[in-house]
């Protein structure tokens, strides 16, 4: 009799495991997808105040031809190109950004500014983002979450490489 | 820099009449956005409900528990889980800011019941315990449902990814400089004198190591004295000075805000010697925005702090032979000492609170988008919800 109680309890036990790993599971496919969604938009953001730097008086013509063509990439390039020209973007940038400490007019400044708010968050968002990457996939290998592929189907979370060296 | 309103919910972990580093950010956290537009409410424990400031909710009486070398006062339990769980789903929150999280308090206690954008700050360095492997896999999940994590130091990120192997993102704890920027010059203060201010009464603080240290410091100046502020009975510790020394001690019990800007500015050096379990080190930022010279023990947080002894001078923790000879040497060369102060004095503008909680309030704002309000965790169980659904066609 009281095996048959062991058992009952056991099962429901398991029962309770496997529902709140999938939902565990589930919450962390989620924050992936809004952690990139988010991050995404703010990237795009990115690539726009860079369009409007190299537009302006901040950047020579030269910069501004290369900050004008890495804004585009950024804009348009797909998923498996993405990378590569956020990485771009950001050398742009960065190249831009360390010779003109010397500017002071309001407008231009007002634009820097701007650009670097927009940095802050994108590397907020590229941390909350790579995070949850990580524990989706730590989670996703775990044993029991494969054997009972609670995972569905889903597709496994990747972290982009140019998230290591935004700005 | 704040563009919407929000309706934050904050939970603080200690109880809110006993002083602390914890309990002081929070408040002055939530006066800040409360400043800035924002709803919050924080709920905290607390003894008596009468002295609580508006936006704190009591959760109820803590208990003591001993915890990282000091006695903590905190709460869980049955009861304050209901209060935790009555609270969320009254408030309506955008977002939740837990503190601590990863210790037994009401922070896990929400941190479990709740669901949806949360942030987590996490305060505490301390050293890689074995009982972590224990606890590890049990808050593991609790702690993952945090949408960002946020360490005040990286001492307190690297105890953060030792014990729980996740990441943070670093913001230091605030401070208002502009209350420490203008301190007068006092007289009595001034001269050949080093400031000590905290809990003098806990060892790890460290007073013991300037006692130690004063003998060799006052055969070189010998008109050097030490002005200990903080609260607690000196009577022990003036016991424990050498008594041909202890006229050079004076002890002045709590100061006012007012009394510690105008101390930081008159003092010739402050000296911090804790020996450990400091995980930020608020005091040194205040120490630096009011102008003085600081003096600090290595310990990771004040290392780190002090940009690794650009922006003060630091000395081997418990090492009083060694903090002699660095404030013997400061106080003899006056232009070195102007120096540290003054590009201690620039650093210290990164810990103003204006700096501080726009960094915050980013997280804030990169946790919430794309996700609902704050629920109650059981409301969105599968089962839950299928009752639910049963039950309001």
């Amino acid at each position: 009799m009281s095996q048959w109680l062991l058992a009952i309890i056991f099962i429901l036990i398991s029962i309770w495991y496997l529902t709140f790993t999938a939902t565990r599971l589930d919450r962390l496919h989620h924050r992936v997808e809004t952690s990139w969604a988010n991050l995404d938009v703010l990237l795009q953001k990115r690539a726009a105040v860079a369009l409007e730097i190299a537009h302006s008086d901040i950047a020579d013509p030269a910069s501004s031809v290369l900050l004008t063509a890495a804004a585009y990439q950024a804009r348009d390039a797909d998923i498996q190109n993405r990378s590569q020209a956020e990485s771009g973007l950001s050398g742009a940038l960065g190249l831009l950004l360390e010779d003109s400490a010397h500017l002071e007019t309001a407008a231009d400044s007002a634009l820097l500014t701007e650009l670097s708010g927009l940095t802050d968050k994108v590397r907020v968002a590229i941390a909350i983002h790579t995070d949850a990457v990580a524990r989706t996939q730590m989670v996703r290998r775990k044993f029991i979450v494969r054997l009972f592929r609670l995972a569905g189907t889903a597709p496994l979370p990747i972290t982009h490489e140019f998230e290591a060296d935004v700005l | 820099m704040l563009t919407r309103c929000l309706k934050i919910g904050i939970v603080c972990p200690y109880s809110w009449d006993t002083p602390g580093g914890v309990q002081n950010h929070i408040r002055d956290l939530a006066e800040f956005l409360i400043e800035a537009g924002h709803e919050v409410s924080v709920l905290a424990p607390a003894i008596d409900e009468s002295k609580l400031p508006d936006y704190v909710v009591n959760a109820g009486k803590p208990i003591s528990i001993p915890y990282n070398g000091a006695v903590a006062r905190v709460l869980f339990g049955p009861v304050a889980f209901a209060r935790v769980r009555q609270w969320i789903s009254q408030g309506d929150f955008d977002l939740l800011h837990l503190h601590e999280p990863a210790i037994p308090s009401i922070s896990l206690l929400a941190c479990w019941a709740a669901d949806g954008p949360m942030v987590g700050t996490f305060h505490a360095a301390a050293k890689r315990q074995k009982i972590i492997f224990a606890i590890g896999p049990i808050l593991e999940p609790a702690i993952e449902k945090l949408s960002a994590r946020i360490a005040v130091s990286e001492a307190a990120r690297l105890t953060l990814t030792d014990h729980l192997d996740t990441d943070a993102i670093i913001i230091p704890n605030g401070i208002y400089a502009k209350r420490y920027a203008h301190g007068k010059l006092q007289e009595k203060w001034s001269g050949n004198t080093i400031g000590f201010i905290g809990r003098f009464e806990e060892p790890r603080k460290g007073l013991s190591v300037l006692v130690d240290a004063l003998p060799v410091i006052s055969r070189f100046a010998p008109d050097v004295k030490v002005f200990v502020a903080g609260p607690g009975e000196p009577d022990e510790v003036i016991k424990s000075i050498d008594p041909q020394l202890r006229h050079r001690f004076e002890f002045l019990g709590k100061i006012s805000e007012e009394d510690k800007a105008d101390f930081m500015s008159s003092v010739a050096l402050y000296v911090a010697p804790n020996t450990g379990g400091e995980s930020f080190g608020i005091i040194l930022a205040e120490a630096l925005a009011g102008g003085a010279c600081v003096v600090a023990s290595d310990i990771p947080a004040f290392d780190d702090l002090l940009g690794h002894g650009e922006f003060g001078a630091l000395f081997a923790s418990e090492n009083p032979t060694e903090l002699a000879k660095v404030v013997i040497e400061l106080l003899r060369d006056e232009s070195k000492r102007k120096e540290l102060a003054n590009r201690g004095k620039n650093h210290a503008q990164l810990f103003d609170w204006t700096t501080v909680a726009e960094q915050i309030y980013s997280v804030y704002e990169m946790s919430i988008v794309g996700s609902e309000k704050v629920r109650l965790a059981s409301d969105t169980r599968p089962w839950n919800r299928f009752l639910n659904k049963e039950e309001k066609p």
